[in-house]
């Protein structure tokens, strides 16, 4: 396996590192540092993905309501994207990765329409899809 | 022997998939099963090689950088399983490339937005120490 290969690894795990202690000492949602969503200043709607860093910043102070708040998508996803990275960080080190189940194409695909149907509900102006805005449940 | 589902190269007495978890029971050890793929059975793959989906750096795209670069990882990923699952090596490889294309796009968008925003707070910051001055 190529030594470039585990620079990118390193490399990318550093990074990794780096935005946990940001995101732990940093609140995204009162601290400037944090660019905004693109979707979110472009068009004015929420993403899928709006309230994942400020989810994450909770999640890092053990607050799992208040992260579920912000972005329950996330919350249910982090987990499953966390063992996935470190397969795939495996893969490239020991030409190996993590056990894990093949996923069916219809499987991806509906994950797809769920991460898209997530992002138009939670722009609805009515109960109970606004309270899948970013940090609308901390206010039931 | 390899795995008749996604391909992964396993010892001969393993019992399930390293890669995918499928049992490997019943599989005639040391079977010599062909390179190119069987439809309906999935392809089997040399030793060491793997088709990647990227599933998970697509997903990590959509929701913490950039969703329109995202979104056809996503689709690409999928892709990439259905092909393995029909027995379409190259389609499945061809699909892996487009799904690592749009996570590449996806992390230079990211990299992009984060440099502009970082050069944006920082002539804010060096305007407000010229002003106080």
């Amino acid at each position: 396996m190529p030594i470039r290969k585990h620079w990118l690894v390193a490399a990318m795990c550093g990074a990794a590192a780096a935005a946990v202690v940001m995101l732990r000492v940093f609140d995204p949602a009162t601290s400037g540092i944090f660019p905004p969503c693109p979707v979110r200043y472009l068009t004015g709607w929420y993403c899928p993905g709006c309230g994942s860093l400020r989810a994450i910043h909770q999640l890092l102070h053990g607050n799992l309501r208040a992260a579920w708040a912000m972005n329950p998508l996330t919350v249910i996803l982090l987990p499953f994207v966390a063992y996935g990275v470190a397969s795939s960080a495996l893969l490239e080190l020991r030409g190996q990765g993590l056990p894990q189940p093949f996923l069916r194409a219809m499987w991806i695909r509906a994950l797809c329409a769920a991460i898209i149907l997530f992002g138009i509900v939670r722009n609805l102006p009515t109960h109970p899809f606004d309270w899948l805005a970013p940090g609308a449940m901390l206010h039931l | 022997m390899f795995c008749t589902q996604c391909g992964a190269g396993n010892a001969d007495n393993a019992a399930v998939c390293v890669q995918c978890g499928r049992s490997l029971q019943g599989a005639a050890p040391g079977a010599a099963l062909p390179v190119q793929g069987v439809p309906g059975q999935g392809v089997v793959l040399p030793p060491g090689v793997v088709v990647q989906n990227y599933l998970v750096f697509a997903i990590l795209a959509t929701i913490f950088c950039c969703l329109p670069a995202g979104i056809p990882a996503i689709v690409y990923a999928a892709q990439v399983n259905e092909k393995l699952r029909a027995g379409d090596l190259a389609g499945a490889t061809a699909a892996s490339n487009n799904a690592k294309l749009w996570c590449m796009i996806s992390a230079g968008a990211f990299l992009g937005i984060a440099f502009i925003y970082g050069m944006v707070l920082l002539i804010g910051i060096l305007l407000s120490v010229s002003h106080s001055n």
